[in-house]
C-alpha cells in the first residue's frame, strides 16, 4: 500500500448484494452497540441499572455486603 | 431461603451430577495432556502405538478438556445460576438430563473415535458428522431448557451472568453447524463443503470464536454469578458489566482472522482481525476489573476464602491473556510467535490460568452449596490453588522461553544469507523446556486429582451426615 487512501479504495460498482446486507448490517450493529452504551453511561440511568446487581442475592436469608462505597 | 425450600424450588440434581462429572474429566482431560507434553519431550512415550500416539491423543485432550470438563462446567453452574437468578426451576427437568446423557454420550465417542484415527481434522471440532449431529441436537437442548427457564423468570430483569450464558449458546450453535457443513462419504469419513483459503477462515472464525464465545462468555457468565456469590457483594458496577458484554458480543465476532496473517487470505482481513483483536484490550480488561474491584474494600478475604482466591486469581489470568492475545495478532509479533510454543504458552495462560481456575472456584460454591456442607479439607482447596497457580506458571514460562526461542532461531540468517540453524537443531533446543512444561503439567494433574478426592470425601461426609436432600440449614444460602 502507498497510501492510506490506496488502503480504504473500494471498488463500489464491484459490491454483490451480500456485500451491501453485510456492510450495512454491520454499521446497524455498531450503531446500536454506540447508543447501548450511551443509555449504560447516561447518569439518568445509573440508578435503575446499579440495582441489578443485588439480583443474585434476592431469596438469600444471609445479609451481604452492600461493598457499595460510592 | 434455606437448603430445603431451594431443594424444593429448583431442581439442582442435573447440576450435581454435571459437577461431579466436570471434576472426573478434568483429572481425565489434563492427565492425557501430562501424557503428550510428556510425549513430545521423550518421543518413545508413544510405545509405538497408533492409538495412543501424540497425533491421535492431542486432539482427544482438547477435547476432554475443553467439551468435557469445560462443557459439564458451563452446563452445571449455568443451569445453577439460570434458576437462582430467575426464582425458577429449570424448565424441563427431563430436558436436563437428556442434555446430561446427550453431551456424556458425545464424550464416549470423542474417547473411541479420535484414537482410532476417526476426524474431520478440523481444529477443536474433529468429531465425525454423526457426532456433530448428536452435539447440535443435546446443545439445542440445553439451549432451549436454558431459554425457556428465562422466559418463565419472577424478576423483569435478565442478570447479566445470564446474558453472557445466552451469548455463548446462541453463537455457538450457529459456529457449531456452518464450521461443520460437510459432504459425508461413509458413516466415518465426510470432507467439509469449504475448500482452500474458505476453509481456513471458516475454520478459525469457527477456532476463535470457539474461544470468544465458550471459553469466555460463557466462563464470564460463571465469573458475574459466582464471584459476587462467595465475596457474598455485589459486582462492583453493573453498567460496566453491561457495556463488557456487548463489546465482547460485537467485537469477538471480528477477530478469527488474525491466526491467518501471511497466508493466502487477503492481507486486509488479517489487520482488521489485529486492529479489533487490540480494541478488545478494553472491555476485557473492564471485565477483568469489574470483577477484581467486587473485593473493593474488602481484600482481607483472599487470605481466609481460599475459593476466593480461585476467582480471583482467574480474572488475573483473564486480564493478562487477553492482553497477550492481540499482542501476538499483531503482524510484526505474529511473524516471530506463529507456528511456535508461544502460542501453546499464550492457550495455556487462558485455558489454565483462567478457564480453569474460574471453573473450579466455582464447582467449589457450587458443592458445598448443592451438598449443604463445608468442604472435607480446606486444607486441600488451598493445596490445590497453589499446585494450579505453580504448575501454570511453570508451563506457561517454559512455552514461552521455548517459543521464542524457536522463532528466534527459525528466523536466524548467517553472513551468507542461509538458515542459521536446522530445524532439527530447533527441536534438540526445546527439548528442556518440554520436560519443564511436563513438571507444570504434573503439578496442574495432581491438584486436579487432590480437587476429586476432596470432593468425594465432602459427597460421602454430607451423605454421612443426612445433609443431602434432608433437614438442615445450609452453611450460607446458595
Amino acid at each position: 500500500m502507498s497510501s492510506l487512501g490506496d488502503y480504504f479504495a473500494t471498488d463500489w460498482s464491484a459490491m454483490t448484494p451480500q456485500d451491501w446486507i453485510g456492510t450495512i448490517l454491520t454499521v446497524v450493529v455498531f450503531l446500536l452497540m454506540v447508543g447501548l452504551y450511551f443509555y449504560a453511561l447516561r447518569p439518568k440511568n445509573r440508578e435503575r441499572l446499579e440495582a441489578q446487581r443485588f439480583i443474585p442475592f434476592e431469596g438469600d436469608d444471609e445479609s451481604f455486603e452492600s461493598g457499595d462505597k460510592r | 431461603m434455606d437448603y430445603q425450600q431451594s431443594e424444593r424450588t429448583y431442581d439442582f440434581d442435573v447440576v450435581r451430577w454435571f459437577s461431579i462429572m466436570a471434576i472426573v474429566y478434568l483429572v481425565v482431560g489434563t492427565a492425557v495432556g501430562l501424557l503428550i507434553a510428556a510425549q513430545l519431550a521423550w518421543p518413545v512415550l508413544n510405545f509405538d502405538s497408533q492409538y495412543l500416539s501424540f497425533g491421535r491423543l492431542r486432539p482427544l485432550h482438547t477435547n476432554a478438556v475443553i467439551f468435557a470438563f469445560g462443557g459439564c462446567t458451563l452446563m452445571a453452574t449455568s443451569f445453577y445460576s439460570v434458576q437462582r437468578t430467575c426464582g425458577a426451576a429449570l424448565w424441563s427437568s427431563k430436558m436436563a438430563w437428556f442434555t446430561f446423557w446427550g453431551w456424556n454420550l458425545v464424550i464416549v465417542l470423542a474417547v473411541i473415535t479420535l484414537p482410532l484415527g476417526l476426524t474431520q481434522a478440523k481444529e477443536y471440532a474433529e468429531l465425525e458428522w454423526p457426532i456433530d449431529i448428536l452435539i447440535a441436537v443435546v446443545w439445542l437442548s440445553y439451549l432451549f431448557n436454558f431459554v425457556m427457564t428465562i422466559a418463565k423468570r419472577k424478576s423483569s430483569h435478565i442478570y447479566v451472568s445470564n446474558w453472557f450464558f445466552l451469548a455463548m449458546l446462541v453463537m455457538i450453535t450457529y459456529l457449531h453447524v456452518v464450521n461443520s457443513l460437510a459432504v459425508p462419504v461413509s458413516l466415518f469419513k465426510s470432507y467439509s463443503i469449504f475448500s482452500g483459503v474458505q476453509d481456513a477462515m471458516i475454520q478459525w472464525w469457527y477456532g476463535h470464536n470457539a474461544v470468544g464465545f465458550y471459553l469466555t462468555a460463557g466462563f464470564l457468565g460463571i465469573m458475574y454469578y459466582f464471584v459476587p456469590k462467595q465475596a457474598n457483594r455485589p459486582i462492583y458496577s453493573y453498567r460496566l458489566s453491561v457495556i463488557h458484554f456487548w463489546a465482547l458480543t460485537f467485537g469477538y465476532v471480528w477477530l478469527g482472522a488474525h491466526h491467518l496473517q501471511y497466508t493466502a487470505l487477503p492481507d486486509w482481513t488479517g489487520s482488521l482481525g489485529a486492529a479489533i483483536s487490540l480494541a478488545m484490550i478494553i472491555p476485557s480488561w473492564g471485565g477483568a476489573v469489574n470483577g477484581m474491584m467486587t473485593l473493593s474494600g474488602a481484600w482481607d478475604k483472599l487470605r481466609t476464602d481460599y475459593v476466593l482466591r480461585f476467582l480471583i486469581a482467574s480474572l488475573a489470568f483473564y486480564a493478562m491473556s487477553t492482553f497477550e492475545g492481540p499482542v501476538m495478532s499483531l503482524k510484526t509479533v505474529n511473524a516471530l510467535s506463529h507456528y511456535t510454543d508461544w502460542t501453546i504458552g499464550h492457550v495455556h495462560s487462558g485455558a489454565l490460568g483462567w478457564v480453569l481456575m474460574v471453573a473450579v472456584g466455582a464447582i467449589y460454591h457450587l458443592v458445598t452449596r448443592l451438598w449443604n456442607t463445608e468442604m472435607y479439607s480446606t486444607k486441600l482447596v488451598n493445596m490445590h490453588f497453589w499446585l494450579t497457580t505453580i504448575g501454570a506458571c511453570i508451563y506457561i514460562v517454559a512455552m514461552w522461553v521455548s517459543g521464542i526461542m524457536q522463532g528466534l532461531m527459525w528466523r536466524a540468517y548467517d553472513d551468507y544469507g542461509t538458515l542459521a540453524y536446522t530445524f532439527a537443531e530447533s527441536v534438540e533446543a526445546m527439548h528442556p523446556y518440554y520436560a519443564l512444561r511436563v513438571v507444570g503439567g504434573a503439578f496442574v494433574v495432581l491438584g486436579a486429582i487432590t480437587m476429586l478426592y476432596n470432593v468425594v470425601m465432602t459427597v460421602r461426609k454430607a451423605s454421612a451426615e443426612g445433609r443431602v436432600g434432608e433437614s438442615g440449614t445450609a452453611p450460607a444460602s446458595a
